[in-house]
């Protein structure tokens, strides 16, 4: 289905000057992979929080099956920026909102076509006990994934072409506190690529592809596309409406160019949370992640709170516990209090009520609407820093 | 069960209060799950970090809820599609609660569905001209969850299938009865078969035998531990089939899904008797979970299908679906059915039965409620 050999040239990698040489790395392995341990360990609060999306995670393990003694090797360069023009797209394409059924025909017809020629240089990798997404940007195998996948450098990995073919490969540097990571194919190549685009020019809006390999790689199903728009940026980085889930982690988001503009990284409750590393981090840092170097960590998110637990209702939630001296508990909630709404919308159920909640600023005020007893009320309260009210 | 302490951890346990909770003791430290659930609060990322870091990536500011690929105003761009449509789809309501859309499929009152949300109750379906009446479920295909019903209704429009194939990147269009879409999303992957996860009875087994399967040891919280098996009792048949050995067994109820209920032929000393037994589904780490009528909630994206897999061929689409909006029309640009919407999936997927099966499924349907099938014009 995906015959199509992929585009991609004009890179200019080949002939581009070799620099630098590859750092030795001891005893990278352990430091720098702690930062993704929540999720195994932490049950499922965590995951509707900033659930990380890798199928399993980068382990501890120290680097197995290192790569023999090698001399010294260059330095893998960065691969050229593909300049784009929005000029060169269809109009249909560049409107804040498609304005007729003609306009979905052309995005359509963009779509299909470049979901085509994109597709077959989305791998699917896997590294120790971890599985992910990867996307191919040179010709020789350097491949863009993300550091929960990849973890830290000289590490053996798979990695799966859409037409079956497996390639051996290597771990590169991973920065864990922007998730992002590089591997390389050591197989020899060609390998098909992806053009590597940058966020210059990317607006809010704009229409975005997600390809990779969602639950891990399956043989009998091709690469998954998603399409989505740019959201725009939350916390570093890019967030889009195009689904991603676990073993997408690592796979390719591209612009309407067919360029890499972003990698799959993290998601919320809401299925128009995702969000994907942007590219522009990989050229900023690009060497100490060809170098092998392993840094970084997880910044810590500030812990907004409602203070309530509660469970599935017919009208909306029945609030269970009222966590004393939090935000609910100030704001005069009772335990059995049936929450309806949530600023003027329905609550339909608990998940859904936290997948809201999630987005809040600490200091934002939110309103909901609470049946108590034969009491219609509604209730304002102020989403707050958890523990600010219980420590100091 | 984990569920005692799991309503503020957002896990589906928590949300779906269960008797045996009610005895369920505060866990000892009580304190550790409730501060992960709070982190079910928590904002994820510092918008702060944004400027430090990216200065040079102006993709500011957010996007408008209204023009998301599914928002709003998107939605509008295919009233037009929509209004091809809608005549086609009906509402199905089970006890006064919308279960399921259906598509129209012969102006006498013919509409196929997904059979597995519109049993248990008194079903009555929303005709696309407002109208509420009766529905009877004329017959089912397991195999692919789709059922034909009959209303008392004439000059109905039924839905124009689509010839040709689907291909990824084409844009899928949920029609309900309403203006706009009930959702919009792309194709991700061509149709294929989706497999049906393995359901347990939860026992180990003596592996060879001779007549019959030894049991060796009961999984607590499975089907089989609830019916009352014990280690040493030997399963002589499954429904009335007779088997020979734990590898036999096994071999027999992996044509089952979860959900589904068994007969076990059970010999136990001198005894012999029948034993119902459900199968369920093994989740990932390792306790058992029924599915429900209300679907199983997946923590990153809202309810799924109770009945998502184990289809003989579905496309898979984007489109963010809710259980209850399955069992209509998927259209295209033109209006017509590429597909009949099978199953919410998942956080990325909704499956669609591809129109040419669906419709030898309805022909199928046809002859199974002793019907003359309908011949194609």
């Amino acid at each position: 289905m995906h015959n199509v050999v992929c585009h991609g040239t004009g890179n200019g990698y080949d002939s581009a000057p070799m620099i630098a040489s590859v750092k030795v790395l001891p005893g990278q392995g352990s430091a720098g992979s702690a930062g993704f341990h929540p999720v195994r360990s932490w049950s499922l609060a965590i995951l509707l929080a900033a659930a990380t999306i890798s199928s399993s995670l980068a382990g501890r393990e120290p680097a197995e099956a290192a790569l023999p003694d090698a001399p010294v090797k260059p330095l893998p360069v960065y691969p050229l920026v593909v300049p784009a023009a929005r000029e060169d797209l269809p109009d249909a394409l560049l409107r804040t909102v498609p304005v007729s059924v003609n306009d979905l025909r052309a995005i359509e017809a963009h779509v299909s076509s470049l979901a085509a020629r994109v597709s077959p240089a989305v791998v699917a990798i896997r590294v120790g006990g971890a599985s992910g997404s990867g996307v191919v940007v040179s010709a020789d195998g350097l491949v863009l994934s993300v550091a929960h996948v990849g973890g830290y450098a000289e590490r053996e990995v798979t990695f799966t072409f859409p037409d079956g073919r497996t390639a051996r490969g290597v771990t590169l540097g991973s920065n864990h506190a922007m998730d992002s990571a590089v591997m390389r194919i050591i197989d020899p190549g060609p390998w098909p690529f992806a053009e590597v685009g940058d966020l210059r020019g990317v607006i809010s809006g704009d229409w975005v592809l997600a390809l990779g390999h969602p639950g891990g790689y399956q043989p009998e199903r091709p690469v998954v596309v998603r399409l989505g728009r740019m959201i725009g940026y939350e916390g570093g980085l890019l967030r889009t409406d195009s689904t991603i889930i676990s073993g997408d982690s690592g796979g390719p988001l591209f612009d309407m160019h067919g360029r890499v503009v972003g990698v799959h990284s993290r998601i919320t409750d809401s299925p128009t949370a995702n969000y994907h590393v942007p590219i522009g981090t990989y050229a900023e840092t690009w060497e100490r992640l060809a170098g092998g170097e392993t840094w970084g960590q997880l910044p810590v998110p500030p812990r907004t709170w409602v203070g309530v637990s509660g469970v599935d209702h017919p009208e909306g939630i029945q609030l269970e516990r009222i966590f004393e001296n939090g935000p609910a508990f100030r704001a005069g909630l009772k335990s059995g209090d049936i929450v309806t709404k949530l600023n003027g919308m329905p609550v339909r159920s608990y998940a859904t009520f936290l997948g809201a909640v999630t987005p809040a600023l600490p200091g934002e005020t939110i309103t909901l609407g609470v049946k108590r007893a034969d009491r219609e009320l509604e209730v304002k309260l102020t989403v707050e820093r958890r523990g600010s009210s219980r420590t100091r | 069960m984990r569920s005692c302490n799991s309503p503020v951890d957002g896990s589906p346990a928590g949300k779906v209060r269960g008797d045996d909770q009610k005895s369920c003791q505060p866990p000892a430290r009580w304190w550790r799950p409730i501060w992960l659930g709070c982190a079910g609060l928590f904002l994820v990322f510092d918008p702060a970090m944004v400027l430090a870091q990216f200065r040079s990536s102006p993709v500011a500011p957010l996007l408008e809820e209204e023009h998301f690929k599914d928002g709003q105003s998107t939605r509008q761009v295919f009233a037009p599609v929509v209004t091809a449509v809608r005549g086609s789809v009906v509402s199905f309501e089970l006890d006064g609660q919308r279960v399921a859309l259906g598509t129209i499929v012969a102006a006498d009152g013919l509409i196929l569905t997904k059979a597995s949300e519109i049993t248990g109750g008194e079903l009555t379906a929303r005709l696309p001209d407002g109208a509420l009446v009766e529905a009877v479920i004329l017959a089912v295909a397991e195999e692919s969850d789709v059922a034909l019903v009959r209303v008392q209704a004439k000059g109905l429009k039924p839905v124009e299938w689509s010839v040709g194939d689907p291909g990824v990147g084409q844009w899928v269009v949920t029609a309900g009865q309403a203006f706009l879409p009930e959702a919009v999303g792309i194709i991700s992957v061509p149709p294929r078969r989706i497999l049906h996860r393995r359901a347990l009875i939860g026992v180990q087994l003596d592996l060879p035998g001779g007549e019959g399967a030894r049991i060796t040891r009961v999984m607590d919280g499975y089907g089989a531990a609830a019916a009352g098996i014990r280690p040493e009792d030997l399963i002589l048949a499954v429904n009335a089939t007779p088997v020979s050995s734990g590898e036999d067994l096994m071999q027999r109820l992996r044509e089952f899904r979860a959900g589904q209920t068994v007969t076990l032929r059970v010999q136990r000393e001198d005894e012999e008797f029948d034993v119902d037994v459900a199968m369920l589904d093994a989740e990932p780490g390792g306790s058992p979970s029924r599915l429900s009528r209300q679907g199983r909630l997946n923590p990153l994206g809202g309810q799924v299908s109770a009945r998502a897999e184990g289809f003989a061929q579905a496309l898979q689409h984007d489109t963010v679906l809710e259980p209850w909006q399955c069992g209509g029309p998927l259209v295209d640009l033109d209006g017509r059915a590429i597909g009949l919407n099978i199953a919410r999936a998942g956080r990325i997927a909704s499956y669609a039965l591809p129109a040419g099966l669906a419709q030898e499924i309805l022909q199928w349907l046809m002859v199974e409620a002793g019907l003359e099938p309908i011949v194609s014009p």
